[in-house]
């Protein structure tokens, strides 16, 4: 579970201050499919980065599985990213040196398993995203589409609790961005835990909860799919 | 874990920075190996014992210009002088100078003729004072005797019947037994015999450069000759203060000639070897240089790798891999391509050693000095990736959510 409460983060340069979020309060519960909307500069990304741990906070409380993440120093931040949460970005953030099996293999050798269990952990996650015959591929031979399905491999590889999409078919064409979305939404029914960062309005409408964040606030909580709905009727 | 494998395979994919990189440290390596060897080797010939009382000896050169100059009866009053001057040990005329480039040589023959072969030698025209006046250490059979002691005349031909020669020299005349060649004839001037009397540990020739500085003779001569030199051995720590007093004594004494080049022999060998000094200078400059230059090298391509590799670092970082292990990647990533360089600097160094050896007659290159050169440029190598290494490490994770 992940409980944010009353989350402040304010960038200060010489001159100026930005106050990114204010008193910034969310819950996401075990199994949600949560996307968050709102125009840029909102404070959706600055979110992302809090929730994903990949930035500190001004102040507030912020509990990710129970744990203060607040109390972690970077080693904790870095082991807990690398355990419980996993990243799909909209750039895909492949290495583009890497083939596929490769690039699946990175988060899996910080965490040190060892050579047999990676192997099976990057040939099962390339085959659940239907890329396993492609897997000596570099990143630059395939199409953003499957681009963003060897991003999704390597953010399940680890078996996270949390899985972090920024835009995730922000880069993407309508066909592939369905077949992302359809493949995030298997994920979350297998039991993954989903929070999506866009502006797509329609993409928004196919996640359980949507919430809506202005000025660096939520402005609407609690919004639930009619989609969703539908299906859970 | 180390990310071994994920390294080499993104740097076979990247080849040209890194192969530049490898082939400078490799360059590096074949020059520094190659210019600390020669620095050694000079250093070498430097340290070599000349046989000699360096700290306490010195000489000067009496130039005689006076007609129906007695040159034997000054000689002799002349040596009595010094050798009576409180604080000298003793005192010789010479025709030559350890060191000093300038000298007289010839070669001896265990058999006399002409298509016999011979072995050349530095020659020191000297009497029975020479063991003690040049500090020699005399090994095995005996000095000269006053009796022994012959007058030179300028242009003469013939020889005394008697040398003292360096045990190197002996060692090569008779490689089987050295002390055996006490009490042997060898010929001198193809025909001339002469029995070698005595066998001094070391006396170098003054020429530094020769393969075969370490052959000398004695030959108990007193030149009658308008140029010559007086060597002088003084108590410790006295010979500074005697070398005025003993040019002053020897000008006043005399006003038909003039005394030239007081000279210590530690000043004659650093005259010597100011080249060979020079050129260790220029070598270490090299080296220092090269390798600054390699170090910058190797810097200035981590900073542009990591640099252009932001992105990757920041979904490194995001991925979960701590600090630490971002710079473990770029400190590995150093270190393979130094290995690579230096395997390729190895064979450079053996191989341009190999042609120094076969052009200059050097010896061949040790082991030791290959696996310090391949040490050294390990240590530049991870000291000069160490603060990129850093940079690349305190990129923030956040970096890869950021479009830019």
């Amino acid at each position: 579970m992940l409980v944010m409460k009353n989350i402040n983060k304010i960038f200060q340069t010489a001159d100026i201050q930005t106050h990114a979020l204010r008193d910034f309060c969310l819950q996401v519960n075990e199994g949600d499919f949560v996307s968050v909307t709102g125009p840029s500069g909102s404070g959706k990304t600055t979110f992302l980065n809090i929730a994903g741990l990949l930035e500190t906070y001004t102040d507030g409380e912020f509990l990710l599985d129970g744990e203060d993440v607040g109390k972690l120093n970077d080693n904790g931040r870095s082991r807990m990213r690398n355990q419980k949460i996993g990243f799909i970005f909209q750039g895909f953030n492949l290495i583009p040196d890497l083939n596929l099996y490769d690039n699946v293999d990175v988060p899996l050798r910080y965490r040190g398993f060892n050579a047999k269990e990676r192997k099976r952990r990057i040939e099962e996650n390339l085959e659940r995203v239907g890329l396993a015959s492609r897997m000596k591929h570099l990143p630059s031979q395939l199409s953003g589409g499957q681009q963003q399905r060897v991003a999704i491999a390597r953010a399940l590889a680890t078996d996270p609790r949390f899985l972090l999409a920024d835009e995730p078919t922000g880069n993407l064409d309508s066909e592939m961005a369905k077949g992302v979305l359809t493949l995030l939404e298997e994920i979350n029914q297998q039991g993954t835990t989903i929070i999506m960062v866009t502006h797509d309005a329609e993409l928004a409408q196919r996640a359980k909860r949507t919430i809506q964040v202005k000025d660096g606030r939520v402005s609407e909580l609690e919004i639930v799919s009619p989609q969703m709905n539908q299906a859970i009727a | 874990m180390l990310e071994t494998g994920l390294i080499l395979r993104a740097l076979a994919r990247n080849k040209i920075g890194a192969l530049l990189i490898a082939l400078q440290i490799a360059l590096t390596m074949t020059i520094m190996v190659n210019a600390i060897f020669m620095i050694q080797d000079r250093q070498q010939q430097m340290q070599r014992d000349s046989g000699l009382d360096e700290a306490n000896t010195f000489y000067l050169t009496n130039t005689v210009f006076g007609q129906d100059y007695n040159i034997q009866a000054h000689l002799q009053t002349d040596l009595h002088m010094i050798r009576n001057t409180p604080g000298v040990i003793d005192a010789i005329q010479i025709n030559a100078v350890p060191l000093s480039s300038s000298g007289w040589s010839m070669a001896l023959q265990h058999e006399p003729g002409e298509d016999k072969d011979a072995v050349g030698s530095a020659i020191y025209m000297v009497d029975e004072h020479a063991i003690n006046s040049m500090g020699l250490e005399l090994i095995a059979g005996i000095n000269f005797t006053q009796e022994d002691i012959e007058l030179r005349k300028d242009g003469q031909s013939t020889w005394p019947a008697k040398t003292i020669i360096t045990k190197a020299f002996a060692e090569n005349l008779y490689p089987d037994d050295w002390q055996s060649a006490v009490g042997k004839t060898v010929y001198i001037s193809q025909t001339q015999p002469m029995q070698i009397i005595g066998i001094v540990k070391a006396l170098q020739a003054p020429w530094n450069g020769w393969n075969g500085v370490e052959r000398s003779m004695l030959v108990p001569f007193h030149r009658e000759s308008k140029g010559s030199y007086y060597f002088i051995r003084t108590e410790e720590g006295r010979r500074d203060a005697l070398m005025p007093i003993i040019e002053k004594a020897l000008a006043e004494s005399d006003k038909e000639r003039i005394i030239r080049r007081v000279t210590t022999v530690e000043d004659t060998r650093k005259r010597s070897y100011r080249q060979h000094n020079a050129t260790n200078k220029t070598l270490t400059t090299v080296v220092i240089t090269l390798t600054l230059i390699t170090g910058f090298g190797i810097v200035g391509l981590a900073i542009f790798s990591i640099n252009r590799r932001t992105k990757q670092i920041g979904t490194r970082r995001a991925l979960g891999a701590t600090k630490r292990q971002i710079m473990s990647y770029f400190m590995m990533e150093n270190f393979i391509i130094s290995a690579i360089g230096n395997v390729i600097g190895c064979i450079g160094a053996v191989g341009l050693n190999m042609w120094l050896v076969s052009t200059f007659n050097l010896s061949p290159i040790s082991f030791e000095l290959i696996t310090f050169g391949v040490v050294a440029l390990f240590i530049v190598g991870q000291l000069a990736v160490l603060y990129p290494a850093r940079k690349a490490a305190m990129i923030a994770p956040a970096t890869a959510t950021r479009t830019i």
